[in-house]
Order: structure tokens, then C-alpha cells, then sequence
């Protein structure tokens, strides 16, 4: 078949699948419908296999067996993980308007244009060598289709198939990818013709598979069994405990990180998707397309080696073994297969690429630059047009170039993984930024340049060099002959392959700057909050409330509609107002939500640096600054710290209101209390006085009373005076001891034993008239205390006079006792009487508090003398305690310290 | 919410089983043929489909619901 009907039948080809993306975006609503199935989704996600997986993966089983299969186990162990990883990126991405990966980095890191900048530059230097795989693939399938040997460098640059591959397909990635500008990037089109090309992709290599197994043996059994009997084929399969290492691991890791790190996988797994629930079908259909199309690869590249002559390229073998079998138009259909392959992923490539530099690289430098007076013009959907055709003609030109001077004629799987090494260093920021609320910028652009330059030295740089491009000793000998920087043996690591070996020095350099940066630098406020809005992604509409900006809604109207147009961004604000009530006429302010609408509107066309760049321009007087969030932290605090004070100030008040009802009670309770004591003290002088009274007046108004009576009368008189005397005595006792609180001589010692002896004896008529007997025991003979005499015998006078009130006549009989206790003195004075109830220990010593039945029976006292003891005692630092007597009565005890001078000779007592 | 961690769980299962079964060393025990197959060629295509078989289990639809309580068996 000639070249030239091999052009014109790819051409035709991809111009029917153009015809379809056409329809889907213009035409009749049946294809229209397309868009919205979750298997057009799947399909379109199949963009994965290019001809790295059509062409490459037969020249790799062909020449080391099973190892092409870790580039589609990686993506289908990354789905395990989809709905933990990808589905957040899918959130995020979506709350954010993202467009491509350099703006989902870019974004997370505080909307960074120079970390997106940095990301678009390495995808695009990445990539060159992936775009030049397929056009090397598609030169090649032209040389064995049109009889010709492919040779690229011995051409002239015109009749170089790659370069008609690389200008076809650059007018088709700019038909598919650039036609206009749709908000969010979405291409339905180009996803329904990447979908049928998938389509063929399957069908071709599964025809192929199917030829080979039936068509040219006696089915699969026969071609693995005639396999065995060439021994370097069977070489392949048998066991070998250390035939797969690191190799395996690195590219199965390599592919899982590819799976959502490519610019094209994110662009059609992310940007294109439109339902979230398309990827739960995804999630495992993907894979299972990766498994069918795979299934074939290795029987194809067995029978390529058994039947095909030696010196045939390996990465042919799907062409030329039907060409080879004379089935030309099999033949035909692998080429419209690894077309399909190679176009799809060229097309979506340089779409996202395209969108990566125009939004991340270009738009940006351009917007920046005032004298070209972008943001004045009133119509920039050309301009992105153009820069984004530009841009894909740039990545397409380098590809060519890759393919022309790559002298070394790599394998095509070889020069794939080289791309995938590279976008593998957008993983750690990606996936750190997504799920480490501490990951910082200065961090991810250490990270990411760091892997990135160890990507150059290890593996593009020796690639390079191995065309002739420079320094020819640098790959075998090192940069100025140092061996430890050979960069195939990097550090002296031998035994693993350059890829094996750069993706392990890479990412871990990548990763530990990354991490390293991260952990040791200070985290602005402004990257905290833009962390906390991506890693915490569950409610994105918050961050409206963090950035406080306000703006005229017709100057972002007109901001907008200079990108996407008057009429779609009339319909998207009115679809919004709508949502929120209000009426999209009438509104002229626009408020933080309005203005991040618009924001991420216009991201969606330019990206998020530039739409940060460009709405800043407009709501200047508040630009998203380091002091806007510092001051909203900080009325955040001080709300925080107002409210904390007012929490303890309520704690304050709760503990003084109990204080105070306490306090209330007690003042309460005196109260009573003093009427209590008011009464009673009425009560206590009234009766003498009347009985005083009454007496005397019966003395007076009957002189003629006989005398015996007249002595009995006048006796009650002076017995009645000399208890309201004594009563006086008593009170003002008390009120002198309740007012100094101190009684007068309690510096000086005084000996208790003199006590005891002078209050017996004062008291020992008062017995003898009750006829109760009272002994008393003295067990020291010096008991020296710090105290007042005199105070000390009026409470023991009264303590006795307590027992000798209560004890019975006749039987009664009184104890008092004093001995050494350790370090005290006791003295004790007891009783046979009733005794005294516990509930009522605490009560006698209260003013006026008589037990017993104080309205039959006439008081025998005032009721002060036990509380002026009780005080007393206080005052001697101790108190008085009741207990039961042994022979039933009560006991009244009083300890009080010996004094220390005079005790320690003095201790002779039992 | 139990069920939507239940699936997390059994989905961070399946990735722990698969990278263990499709990579070295388990991969380098496997030699040989298998009814003339390449047996390495039988396991690696097996134990993926088994894989994807799981996940489908776990993604089939009904169970992805989070709020609805677990039907009767």
C-alpha cells in the first residue's frame, strides 16, 4: 500500500471521529447524550493505552516477557485506592474549578502561579519524550505498512513520516481541543471520539490476538506449547526465584502515580468528568479494560518472535505479523488501532498541555505585563485560542525533535517510562497537599524541583547525551570524570536500571525536600487557611467566608464575558443569583460568595492564578492579604478570649452568689438567734424582777404577815437579786469576751492543779447542799498551761455546777479529774445525771440553751455558763467535748497544752 | 457511615492484597506451565481479574449508599 492512501485513510480516519466530537457538541441531541454515561466515562479514561500499550507492549513482551504488565497492575491497584485518593481530587478540583494538575498544585499552595508555572514547565518537558513515542510509533507503522525500512535520521525532514504524523495530529488536537472556549474546560466532543478510539484500540489488538491464536496456530495451547520448544522463549517462563525486583515494583509504582499524575489521565479522569458517580463504575471497568486489552500482548509477541525474520522490530509485530501472514487489511486495522492509540492520547495531551501553559504559564506573564493592556481589552477568547494552538504546536514541534535527533532508537516503552518518572514527582505534592494540612509551599516547590532536577541528571540529560548531543564520556564515565555522579550509577547504586534507579533517587528527593521544607518552615496564616480548604474539603463553599472582598457586579460581569463571552456568562450568573434568591437585575454589590463565583468561573477558563490575578485587579482596595486573615484570626481570638473572660467572670459570680446566700443565712440565722437571745434574756431578768417585785409589794400592802414569813419573803428577795446580779455578771462577761476576742493575761503560766483545788473548794457547800458527793482526782503535782487563773476556775466552777445541777440527790456523785496526756493537761469533770444525747453535744453550748423541759421544770441557771466556757477554753486554744461518763452521766473534757518551759522539769505525773 | 467506612476498609484491603500478589517476591515463585500455558502468565492474569472482580464487589451499586441501614439478608 502506498504512503500516500495510508495518509489519506488515517486522515479520513480521524476526520469521521471529528465529524462525531462535532455532532456531540452541535449537533443532534442522540449524540448529545452520549456525554452523560458513566461507560463513555470508562472508555475515555482508556486513553491510558497508547501506543506505548498498541505497539510498545508487544516489543516489550517480545523481548523481556511479563514486564509489560506493571504499567496497567499499577493504575488498577491506584483504583483500589480511587475512592480514598481520586475522589477527593475530583471534590476538590471541582469545588475549585481546577483545569489541570499545575492548577490543582498551584491552587492548593495558596493559588501560586509560580508553583503552577513550575509544574507546567516539567509536564511539558516530561512529556516530550511520551509525545515523541507516539509519533515515532505512527513513523513506524507508515515504514512497515508502506514497505519502507524506518529510518528517521537518513531522511530528508520532508519525506519523514514523523513529521507528518506530528503535523496531523497537532491540526487534529487543535480541532478537538481549542476550537472555543467552553467554562470548566469540558471537551464532551473529544471525550466521545477518545471513547470510540478506545473502542478500536480494543477491538483491533483483540482481532489481532484472535488471528494470531486461530489464524496462525492451532489455538493458544499450540502457540505456548511450540513457545517451550525454542529455548530463549522459554527462557522467559521458567522459574526463577529473582527474575523480577525492583524493576517490577518501580514501574508498577511508576504507573499507579501516572494513573492520575498524567496531564491527560487528570484531564479526562477530573476535568472532563461531569457526574462523580461515573468513577464507582470506573473504579473497576477501567481495570478491566486495562486486563482485556493486555490479554493478547504476550501471544502476539511470541508468534512475532517464532515467525517474523530476525532482524524485525519488535514494536511492529502487531503490524507485521498479519502483513507477514498476507491479510493486508488486518494490517490496515492494527494501523487504524495504534492510530487511534497514538492520536487519542496526542490529542487529549496537547489539550491539557496547551491549557496548562496558557493558563498557568502564559496568561499570567501576559496579564502581568500593564503596558500590553490585556485586562482592558474587551474580547480574550481569540487571544487564549492562539496561545493555546501555540502551545500545542510547541509541545508537538519538540516531540518531533525528540524523535528526529533520539539517535539511539529506544525501545518505545523505554522512552515512555522516562515521562512517567517525571510526572511521578507532582504525586508527593498532590497527594501530601491533599492530606497533610502542614504541606507548604516553599516545601512542594523544594519537592518537586528537586525531583524534577534529578529526573534531568539521571535521565534525560544521559539520554541526550547518548544522541550526540553533548559531552559523549558523561554517561560511562561522570561529569569530569567523577564516577560517584556517573548518573546511570548515581552515588555508586549499581545493579538497578536507569529507570528503576532514577525513580528511586528522584522521589526520594523529591519527597524528603518536600516533607523536610514542609516540617521545618513556618506556615503562613493565608497558606494554613488555603490548607485547611483542601484538606478539609468536605464543605469548599466556606471559603467564601474567609476571604472578605467585595466588588461591583458589573465590572466582574465584564471581566468574565471578556473570556467566555456576553451570553454564556449573562446565563452562568443568572443560574447562580437564582440559586441564592437573588434577583440577577437588580444586583449591583457583589459579596465574598459573589465574587469567589466569579473567581472560579473565570478559573475554569484561565485557571486560578490568572482568575486571581485578574479579579484582584478589580477588588484591589481588599486583595486576599497576609493582613486581611491575620485580622480575621484575629477577631476570631479575641471573640474566643471575650468569651473565655466571660465564662470565668459568670464562674466569678456563681461562686460570690452562693457566698452571698450563704452569708444570708447566716445573717439569717443571727437574727433569730438575737431574738432568741432578746427574749430570752427579757424572759431571764423579768423573772427575778417579778418575783422581787412581787414579794416586796406583799411585804408592804401586809404589814401584819408573821415574822417567820416575813424572813422566808425577804430571803426570795435577796436570792432573786443575786441571781439577776449574777445574770448581769454573766452577760456582760460575754459581750466583753465576744468584743476583745483576747482575754488579758494569756502570756502568763498559771498551775492547773491550783485550779482544780480552788474551784472544789469554792464549790464544795454547793454540794454539800444538793447532797452530792464530789471527788476529785489529781494525778500530777505541777501542771503548768499558758492561761488566765481566774478563767480557768470560772469554767471549772461552772462545769461543776453543771454536774451538781444535774446529778441526782442522795446517790449523786460528782468526778473531777485532772492528768498528763502526752503533751496536754485534761481535766474532766463527770456526772451520774441523765446525761447527754449526741444530737445535743453541739447545743448546750449555745446562749440560753437549757436541755430538758424548761416550761415545767424552773431553769437552774441562765443558760450562759457553759457558752462563756466554751469561749473561754476557745480562748485557750482548745474546746470543751461531751461524752458519755461511764456510769451513764456526761463527761466534760478540756485538754489543754502544758506550757513548755515549765512542763519538762515539771513531768512527773502519771 | 458505617457502611461507607466499611467499603474505605475493604477497598484498602484489596490494594494491600493486590500489591502483594502482582509484585515480587510472591510473583517470582510462580514458573512453569500450566496445562501448556505459561503459568506466570495464568497467575498474573488471574489474580487482576480477581482484583477487579473485588472491586466490583465492593462498588456494586446499592452498596455505596451510606445513609440507607443494611437491608435483610
Amino acid at each position: 500500500m502506498s504512503q500516500q492512501a495510508l495518509i489519506a485513510v488515517a486522515i479520513g480516519y480521524l476526520f469521521l471521529l471529528f465529524v462525531v466530537a462535532w455532532l456531540v457538541e452541535h449537533g443532534s441531541k442522540r449524540f448529545g447524550k452520549l456525554t452523560g454515561s458513566s461507560l463513555v466515562y470508562t472508555l475515555s479514561l482508556a486513553v491510558y493505552c497508547s501506543s506505548w500499550t498498541f505497539n510498545g507492549g508487544v516489543g516489550r513482551a517480545a523481548q523481556s516477557g511479563l514486564d509489560f504488565l506493571p504499567i496497567y497492575l499499577g493504575p488498577t491497584l491506584a483504583f483500589c485506592l480511587g475512592p480514598v485518593l481520586i475522589r477527593r481530587i475530583l471534590r476538590v478540583s471541582k469545588a475549585n474549578h481546577i483545569t489541570s494538575i499545575a492548577d490543582l498544585i498551584g491552587a492548593r499552595f495558596g493559588k501560586s502561579g509560580g508553583l503552577a508555572a513550575l509544574v507546567t514547565l516539567i509536564a511539558v518537558i516530561g512529556l516530550v519524550p511520551y509525545i515523541a513515542l507516539q509519533l515515532k510509533s505512527i513513523s513506524n507503522g507508515f515504514a512497515a505498512l508502506g514497505g519502507v525500512a524506518g529510518e528517521g535520521t537518513a531522511k530528508p525532514v520532508f519525506a519523514d513520516e514523523a513529521l507528518w504524523a506530528a503535523v496531523i495530529l497537532t491540526v487534529f488536537a487543535m480541532l478537538f481541543g481549542s476550537r472555543s472556549i467552553h467554562p470548566g474546560e469540558h471537551h464532551p466532543g473529544m471525550v466521545v471520539a477518545v471513547a470510540l478510539e478506545s473502542i478500536l484500540k480494543l477491538v483491533s489488538l483483540t482481532a489481532i490476538g484472535l488471528f494470531v491464536g486461530y489464524g496462525l496456530f492451532h489455538g493458544f495451547g499450540d502457540l505456548f506449547a511450540r513457545a517451550a520448544a525454542i529455548p530463549e522463549v522459554a527462557t522467559i517462563f521458567a522459574h526463577s526465584p529473582d527474575r523480577y525486583g525492583f524493576s517490577w515494583i518501580s514501574m508498577t509504582l511508576l504507573a499507579g502515580l501516572a494513573a492520575f499524575c498524567l496531564p491527560r489521565q487528570f484531564q479526562i479522569m477530573v476535568v472532563e468528568n461531569v457526574d462523580e458517580r461515573h468513577f464507582d463504575k470506573a473504579i473497576w471497568q477501567f481495570p478491566l479494560y486495562l486486563l482485556a486489552i493486555n490479554f493478547f500482548v504476550l501471544p502476539i509477541a511470541i508468534a512475532g518472535r517464532m515467525l517474523l525474520p530476525a532482524g524485525t522490530d519488535p514494536d511492529n509485530f502487531v503490524l507485521s505479523l498479519p502483513l507477514g501472514a498476507g491479510v493486508p487489511w488486518l494490517a490496515l486495522i492494527a494501523f487504524l488501532g495504534g492510530v487511534s492509540a497514538a492520536a487519542s492520547m496526542v490529542v487529549v495531551e496537547a489539550t491539557a498541555l496547551s491549557i496548562m501553559v496558557c493558563n498557568d504559564v502564559v496568561m499570567p506573564a501576559l496579564l502581568r505585563v500593564k503596558s500590553l493592556g490585556l485586562a482592558e481589552r474587551t474580547d480574550l477568547t481569540r487571544l487564549l485560542l492562539w496561545v493555546r494552538r501555540l502551545a500545542m504546536a510547541t509541545v508537538m514541534g519538540l516531540g518531533y525533535l525528540y524523535v528526529r535527533f533520539d539517535s539511539a532508537q529506544f525501545a518505545l516503552v523505554s522512552i515512555g517510562l522516562v515521562s512517567f518518572v517525571a510526572v511521578a514527582q507532582f504525586a508527593p505534592a498532590m497527594i501530601g497537599g491533599l492530606f497533610w494540612r502542614g504541606a507548604t509551599k516553599a516545601g512542594a516547590i523544594t519537592g518537586i524541583s528537586a525531583g524534577f532536577a534529578v529526573w534531568c541528571y539521571t535521565l534525560l540529560l544521559p539520554t541526550l547525551s547518548r544522541s550526540g548531543m553533548f559531552a559523549p564520556g558523561f554517561v560511562g564515565d561522570g561529569p569530569f570524570g567523577i564516577a560517584l555522579l556517573r548518573p546511570y550509577q548515581f552515588f555508586g547504586l549499581t545493579g538497578l536500571d536507569p529507570v528503576t534507579q532514577s525513580t528511586f533517587w528522584s522521589l526520594l528527593f523529591n519527597i524528603g525536600a518536600f516533607v523536610g521544607v514542609s516540617v521545618l518552615g513556618a506556615q503562613q496564616p493565608v497558606e494554613r487557611a488555603h490548607a485547611a480548604l483542601f484538606v478539609d474539603a468536605d464543605n469548599p463553599g466556606e471559603a467564601a467566608q474567609i476571604w472578605r472582598r467585595t466588588a461591583l457586579i458589573p465590572d466582574l460581569k465584564s471581566l468574565v464575558s471578556r473570556f467566555l463571552g456576553r451570553e454564556r456568562a449573562e446565563a452562568a450568573f443568572a443560574d447562580w443569583a437564582r440559586g441564592r434568591g437573588v434577583d440577577p437585575a437588580t444586583a449591583v454589590q457583589a459579596d465574598a460568595a459573589t465574587v469567589l463565583f466569579y473567581e472560579r468561573l473565570l478559573a475554569s477558563v484561565i485557571g486560578a492564578a490568572s482568575a486571581k490575578v485578574l479579579v484582584g485587579a478589580i477588588v484591589e482596595e481588599e486583595p486576599l492579604g497576609v493582613e486581611e486573615v491575620m485580622r480575621i484570626l484575629d477577631e476570631t481570638s479575641r471573640i474566643i478570649v471575650a468569651n473565655r473572660e466571660l465564662e470565668d467572670k459568670s464562674r466569678a459570680l456563681e461562686i460570690a452568689t452562693t457566698e452571698l446566700k450563704r452569708a444570708n443565712a447566716r445573717l439569717t440565722e443571727l437574727d433569730r438567734l438575737k431574738d432568741d437571745f432578746v427574749a430570752t434574756v427579757n424572759h431571764e431578768l423579768r423573772t427575778p424582777l417579778a418575783s422581787i417585785r412581787a414579794f416586796s409589794e406583799i411585804l408592804r400592802d401586809q404589814p401584819q404577815l408573821p415574822n417567820a414569813e416575813r424572813l422566808e419573803f425577804l430571803r426570795i428577795i435577796v436570792t432573786e437579786s443575786e441571781r439577776l446580779t449574777r445574770l448581769i455578771n454573766q452577760l456582760l462577761d460575754l459581750s466583753r469576751i465576744e468584743a476583745t476576742g483576747a482575754l488579758p493575761s494569756m502570756v502568763a503560766t498559771t498551775d492547773l492543779v491550783a485550779v482544780i483545788r480552788e474551784s472544789s473548794a469554792s464549790m464544795q457547800q454547793v454540794f454539800a447542799a444538793h447532797r452530792v458527793a464530789l471527788r476529785t482526782e489529781i494525778g500530777v503535782e505541777h501542771a503548768a498551761v499558758m492561761g488566765d487563773h481566774d478563767r480557768l476556775v470560772q469554767v471549772v466552777i461552772n462545769l461543776l455546777g453543771n454536774a451538781v445541777k444535774f446529778a441526782p440527790a442522795e446517790t449523786g456523785l460528782a468526778t473531777l479529774s485532772l492528768r498528763r496526756t502526752g503533751d496536754q493537761y485534761e481535766v474532766a469533770v463527770s456526772d451520774n445525771g441523765p446525761g447527754i444525747s449526741p444530737a445535743d453535744r453541739q447545743i448546750v453550748f449555745e446562749r440560753f440553751r437549757q436541755l430538758g423541759d424548761t416550761l415545767n421544770a424552773k431553769p437552774q441557771g441562765a443558760g450562759l455558763g457553759l457558752a462563756i466556757s466554751q469561749r473561754i477554753v476557745a480562748e485557750h486554744g482548745s474546746r470543751i467535748r461531751i461524752e458519755d461518763a461511764e456510769g451513764g452521766g456526761a463527761l466534760f473534757r478540756i485538754s489543754l497544752n502544758a506550757a513548755r518551759a515549765v512542763a519538762e522539769p515539771a513531768s512527773g505525773g502519771s | 457511615m458505617l457502611r461507607r467506612t466499611a467499603r474505605r476498609d475493604r477497598l484498602v484491603g484489596l490494594f494491600i492484597a493486590g500489591v502483594v500478589l502482582v509484585n515480587p517476591p510472591i510473583l517470582n515463585l510462580i514458573g512453569g506451565t500450566v496445562f501448556g500455558w505459561p503459568a506466570l502468565y495464568v497467575y498474573l492474569f488471574a489474580a487482576w481479574g480477581l482484583l477487579i472482580a473485588g472491586l466490583a464487589w465492593v462498588m456494586r451499586p446499592g452498596a455505596s449508599t451510606p445513609d440507607e441501614p443494611r437491608g435483610p439478608p
